[in-house]
């Protein structure tokens, strides 16, 4: 297999702040790998040493075999990136937008326009393509950020949480959207910090915490490092801190995270544990409206790894 | 051909900003015509200036009592003859009546806009110093205008006034001769009347020599004759706001670079395969030309609009590079120096209109400014370009221009070299 791209001990330093530390992961062509992390991470900044935006402190990394330190225009030619963050003209028209983009992939004439016109197709809105950028929906302008990353049919792409923030309909579209592209053949490094998206799209997923990955492998490889634990999903009446420090003193239970009013907690024995969960509840003050006993998930894997929530 | 892409779309999104275009070119169309209605309009008078009809009726006798001459000397026919002379042809035309009661008829027929009524002796009293109300030039008008009156009796009292000062002047001849117990023989009087009367007309022609703009001239309000005519005035105001918005222009167009870092696509267009320095000469050229387009559309319209002549096709290129070229330098340099387009707004506007204001910009139809403004504008891009523009609107050739032009353009030359490091440094 060919590796598309390959990071070898990637660094990078702000100041004080380590931002990425040492990361060597590869993509192996044709494969979909994603990288799933809480904010900070460093996913966004491995990303920017790829793409040439920022160079590594340390290390280097070959994008279709080309060093990006030492070829970097032809590492970038063979990339397409999608930036977190909307990079569009707000005051161009989907269509001008994608033009330019095009042309400063090297696309010209009626090759160009062809291609445009195949990408707006992809993204579903060639009914809106005349329409300025800074008039579109959320979700659509997503849509056409993706787009123009793809005009130049790069063999890698690289999407940075391009679903942040969009409405469930159009969020589907794009999941669809890498999967097909994938289907055709493009390599994709996916950043995402929803694991529901890592879990249905990837191949492989790395799990980043802290400027380095914690863990590596297929979505079952990841989920059976959580072993024989079980994940039990809490709702309570009051806040989830003031129990959260008593449950994660009861005896069986591994770890313990609360978020958005949900406690999860990895328990050896849901049958044993249980009761003890209740009891402290009590202790505490507070009363149990619910409860999951669920299959572990990419959630309590990172929460077996790093003790918190993959949300903070 | 990326550097042209980069450098088309900045101009794109410019053109397509009604702020952008408000600012490039509508703003000092309409500051300048603001105070070209402040004035009155002035060529909605122009075509009144070209067809004066003036009659007029000649009472004059020549007058024979020079003292000691026997050239008679005749002013009635002196101002015939100035109205009637080729070199006010396109100006006016000019009709001799044979009494008052005719010229008047013809007045009230609108034959003709103006009559000059000439007194039977004119001359003698002219020639003796003693005017009376008797022997005073009446003119006799059409209530329902202005402009030609004013032209006609500035042409009387301009040679009536020279004649009174000719006879002035051989009085103190004759003084003078007297005193050393020496008379003028009356040929002598004879030639000199002689060659004052030909020295006059040939006055009297330079003064007329382009009508147009003699009579310009004579109608700004408040400006006394040795003062600039109101077509340069106007021009050299146009100018002043063309340059003020140039250096506005280019600083704007610059800022683009900031706004393209805070939208995220200046990121986005480095990781394109596409050199970091291609990047930044397209929105360098984007700035070049962005600020040339502005100042040939606003020559054109400002031509169309107040029908402002800029000069010598070769004359006005110079000016104009210059003022490109001193305008993208500064533009390039300030937005080197910011941080963001939010720190680019007071910058853009304290700074480039407190140097506007030092180097003239706005000041171009006030005379006699304290001297220290002269001075001032010496160390500003904008007064150099400004000299460069009155040298050009006053039909100056190129080489007239030379020393403005080279300075004008050293300083914005190092001025984008200066920026163009200082940008290359953050981006590159
Ligand atoms: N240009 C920079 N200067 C200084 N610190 C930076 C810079 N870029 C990123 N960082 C820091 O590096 C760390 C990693 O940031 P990064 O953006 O890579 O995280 P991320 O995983 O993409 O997070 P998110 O999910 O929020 O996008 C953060 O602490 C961030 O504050
Ligand atoms: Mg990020």
């Amino acid at each position: 297999m060919t590796l598309a791209i390959e990071m070898q001990n990637l660094h990078k330093r702000f100041g004080d702040l380590h931002a990425v530390q040492g990361v060597s992961l590869t993509v192996q062509a044709g494969e979909i790998l994603s990288l799933l992390g809480p904010n900070g991470a460093g996913k966004s900044t491995i990303i920017s040493m790829l793409s040439g935006l920022l160079q590594p402190t340390e290390g280097d990394a070959l994008v279709m075999g080309h060093s990006i330190r030492r070829e970097p225009e032809a590492a970038k030619a063979c990339l397409g990136v999608v930036p977190q963050d909307i990079a569009l003209y707000p005051d161009l028209s989907a269509r001008e937008n994608l033009l330019f983009w095009g042309k400063m992939y090297g696309l010209r004439g009626a090759a160009l326009k062809k291609r445009v016109d195949e990408v707006l197709e992809i993204i579903g809105l060639v009914d809106r393509q005349k329409g300025r950028v800074d008039k579109f929906s959320g979700g659509m302008k997503r849509r056409v950020n993706i787009a123009a990353a793809l005009l130049h049919k790069p063999q890698v792409v690289i999407m940075d949480e391009p679903t942040v923030g969009i409405d469930p309909q159009s969020r589907r579209h794009i999941l669809d959207n890498v999967k097909e592209l994938n289907r055709q053949g493009m390599t994709v490094l996916y950043t995402t910090h929803y694991m529901e998206e890592a879990a249905e799209l990837s191949d492989h997923i790395a799990i980043m915490d802290h400027g380095r990955v914690i863990a590596y492998g297929t979505h079952d490889e990841l989920i059976r490092l959580v072993g024989e634990q079980t994940r039990i999903d809490l709702t309570l009446n009051v806040d989830a801190g003031r129990v959260l420090t008593a449950w994660q003193q009861v005896e069986g239970v591994s770890r313990a995270s609360a978020q958005d009013g949900l406690v999860t907690v990895l328990v050896d024995d849901s049958n044993r544990v249980l009761p003890r969960l209740f009891e402290a509840a009590t202790a505490a003050g507070a009363r149990i409206t619910g409860v999951d006993i669920r299959e572990p998930n990419l959630e309590a894997v990172f929460l077996h790894l790093t003790g918190r929530a993959l949300r903070d | 051909m990326k550097l042209i892409d980069i450098a088309l779309k900045d101009m794109l999104r410019s053109f397509r900003s009604l702020f952008a275009v408000g600012m490039m070119i509508v703003a000092p169309l309409l500051i300048t015509g603001l105070i070209y209605f402040a004035f009155g309009g002035i060529r909605s008078e122009q075509p009144d200036i070209a067809t004066i009809h003036v009659g007029l009726v000649n009472a004059d006798v020549p007058s024979a009592d020079v003292p000691s001459a026997n050239v008679p000397f005749n002013l009635g026919q002196m101002l015939v003859d100035v109205f009637t002379d080729a070199g006010v042809a396109d100006l006016m035309t000019a009709r001799v009546y044979p009494d008052v009661a005719t010229a008047r008829a013809a007045l009230e027929r609108q034959e003709i806009d103006v009559a000059v009524l000439i007194p039977t002796g004119l001359s003698a009293a002219v020639l003796s110093g003693e005017p009376s109300p008797n022997t005073a030039v009446v003119i006799l008008h059409d209530p329902a205008l202005s402009l030609a009156p004013q032209v006609v009796g500035s042409m009387v009292t301009s040679l009536l006034d020279g004649v009174a000062g000719g006879r002035i002047a051989i009085q103190v001849i004759q003084e003078r001769h007297a005193a050393r117990g020496l008379a003028l023989a009356p040929a002598q009087i004879s030639t000199l009347i002689g060659q004052y009367q030909t020295w006059y007309t040939d006055f009297l022609h330079t003064l007329f020599y382009n009508p147009t703009e003699a009579a310009l001239r004579l109608v700004a309000p408040g400006v006394d004759e040795t003062a600039v005519p109101m077509s340069q005035i106007l021009g050299a105001t146009m100018a002043g706001q063309m340059i003020f918005f140039a250096f506005y222009t280019a600083a704007y167009s610059m800022t683009s670079i900031l706004r393209e870092q805070e939208e995220g696509t200046l990121a986005r267009l480095f990781t394109t395969p596409t050199d970091r320095t291609i990047i930044l000469g397209g929105k360098f050229l984007a700035v070049f030309l962005t600020v040339i387009l502005q100042g040939a559309a606003l020559m054109l319209f400002a031509r169309l609009a107040f029908g402002i002549r800029w000069g010598r096709a070769d004359s006005v290129l110079l000016a104009l590079v210059a003022q490109v070229i001193a305008a993208a330098g500064l533009g390039v340099l300030l937005i080197a120096l910011v941080k963001n387009s939010r720190q680019a707004g007071p910058v853009l506007g304290g700074g480039l209109t407190a140097l506007g204001m030092l180097g003239g910009l706005f000041t171009v139809g006030i005379q006699g400014m304290p001297a220290f403004f002269d001075v001032a504008a010496l160390f500003t891009p904008h007064g150099w370009v400004l000299k460069g523009w009155r040298l050009a609107l006053a039909a100056q050739p190129p080489d007239a221009l030379l020393l403005p032009f080279f300075i004008a353009v050293a300083m914005g030359a190092v001025m984008f070299v200066l920026g163009a490091v200082l940008f290359r440094r953050r981006f590159a």
